[in-house]
This record gives structure tokens, sequence and C-alpha cells, in this order.
């Protein structure tokens, strides 16, 4: 009996932390809700090796999160709001990188490297 | 043709080599400190004293620390920051996310190394700057932001990473 009671206890505890670290973000507009989920998919969280701030409950992830949903809510576009959040933290935190300057050998290395390893494998061919 | 070939199977797999390594071998703490150039973000805050800070505070060449009573890894390089106010390096404090009776409590109990220390309970300018957590430091030079460490400031941290950025201040201005 004293286990059974317990069991539920440690349960009770286990299952109900989560309710209290989510932060509710409402709104009205369907459409602003998906793109505040997902951009806060695609940025990424300062703190953490490789993850998200949806994925995130450090401090500084909820405060980016708040001011995304602000920044929905004020009717930014979803540039708008990655430039806000990387002229602040940096390339580093857009998990989609920019198509722009050094970034295209990130977009196009994997093409490039493929193409010379084709050329490379009919002209092997033909010798 | 089969010798360009051969020179080509040879040489690719260097290149992709180096160019890897070059990526991986970057010291994280100093790729992150290499700021763009940029201002320092408008702001109206109090000090820890209730005094509105001025903005030409940030002028000439100063360290920007940032801080809390509650931030177990600030007092771990508080020492630090002591021998370099006794050096006569310009450190101002900003105090991040903390309450001011805590913070001049904790200035009292540990030492005072700071000019003075911008009151941000909300971090409200921390934000703007980018800090992702307490302790962080930016080298500020005529109200630009010129460097940055995340995490605890060190000797080590300071000769490879700020030093010669206000060396090469020094020699510009």
């Amino acid at each position: 009996m004293i286990i059974k009671k317990l069991l539920t206890f440690v349960l009770f505890i286990l299952l109900s932390t989560p309710a209290f670290n989510q932060m509710v973000y409402e709104f009205e507009d369907p459409l602003q809700e998906k793109r505040f989920y997902s951009l806060i998919s695609e940025i990424r969280c300062p703190k953490c090796t490789s993850g998200s701030i949806a994925s995130s409950d450090v401090p500084v992830s909820r405060d980016i999160k708040n001011k995304v949903y602000e920044l929905v809510l004020d009717g930014s576009t979803d540039k708008e709001i990655k430039t806000y959040v990387s002229e602040r933290f940096g390339d580093f935190s857009d998990y989609r990188p920019a198509f722009e300057g050094s970034n295209y050998l990130l977009w196009f290395g994997p093409f490039i490297f493929l193409a010379l390893m084709l050329i490379i494998f009919f002209i092997k061919r033909r010798v | 043709m089969s010798h360009l070939l051969r020179f080509l199977i040879v040489l690719l797999p260097i290149v992709v080599l180096i160019f890897f390594a070059k990526i991986l071998l970057i010291d994280e703490e100093i790729q992150l400190s290499n700021y763009d150039l940029k201002n320092f973000p408008e702001f109206q805050l109090n000090d820890l004293n209730g005094n509105p800070v001025q903005s030409d505070s940030l002028k000439g060449i100063k360290v920007l620390n940032v801080w809390a009573s509650w931030c177990i890894t600030c007092l771990v390089e508080h020492p630090f920051l002591t021998k370099l106010s006794e050096q006569n390096i310009q450190i101002i404090g900003l105090n991040y996310k903390d309450s001011d009776l805590k913070a001049n409590a904790w200035l009292k109990k540990h030492g005072n190394p700071y000019l003075f220390s911008i009151y941000d309970p909300r971090g409200d300018l921390a934000f703007e700057l980018g800090v992702t957590g307490a302790p962080e430091s930016y080298l500020i030079v005529n109200n630009q932001v010129l460097g940055h460490i995340q995490g605890e400031m060190d000797q080590r941290k300071w000769d490879t990473i700020f030093l010669p950025l206000i060396q090469k201040a020094k020699q510009g201005s």
C-alpha cells in the first residue's frame, strides 16, 4: 500500500513538472501561431550545443521566444524576426543559413564536390 | 589525361582535408569573440545606486562585464577582474537579472572592481547585446563593441582576445 502511494506520488511529481515549465503562448490568428512555432524551431539556442529555442528552456531561449512572440504579434515578417535575432546573437542563431556571401559555399559546396567527383568518374571511365 | 587524373586524385582529398581541418581547428572562443564593428545599443537604465547612466560613460576603452550575485562563475572570475582594475583597466558592470539589494551586498562582500554597475533587472540591455548568460565580457571602444567573451574571463582569454584588440584600437586613435 505504501509502495503504491509512493509510486503515485513519484509519478505525480514526474508528470507535473513540465506543466510548470511550459510558457503558454496564445494567438488569435492561427497563421501567426503557425509562424511562431516554425520560427522558434529554426532559431538555434545560443546556450545549447545543438538544439532550437523551441526545444530549450534555458533563460536566454525563453527571452528569445518571448521576443519572437512579441514580434509576430506586432506583424514583423519572418525575415525581419530572424535578422533581429541574428543581429544580437550572430549568424549562428539561424538554423537555415541565409543565401548570401560566404554561405554560398555551404549551400553549393556539396554539389560542387559531387560535380567534381562525377567529372573524375567519367574521365576515368574513358581512360 | 591520366596524369591530370592522378594529380587530381591526390590533390582533391588533400584540399578537402585541409579545408575541414582549418574549420575544425578554429578555437571557438576566439571565433565567437570576433564581433563585427557595431554600435553599443541605446539604453536608459540606472546604476546600482539609482543614478541614471550617462551615455558618454562608454567613451574611451572600457570593459563591460555581465555579472549577477546568483552567478557562481562570476565569483570565480572576480579576482581576475579585481587584478585588471588594479592595472587601471576601466571595467563597467552590467548587473544582469538580479536584485539591487543582493547585488550591492555581493559587491560589499567580495569587493567592487567596477567603475559602476548598470542595473538591468529584466535583462533588456543584455538582450540587445546578445548576452546568453553570466558571466560575459565585452570590449567597448568609444561606444562601439569590438570584442566579446562568453564565460569566465581569465589571463589567457584576456591576452589572446582583448589585449590585441586594445592595442589595435590604441594604434588607430
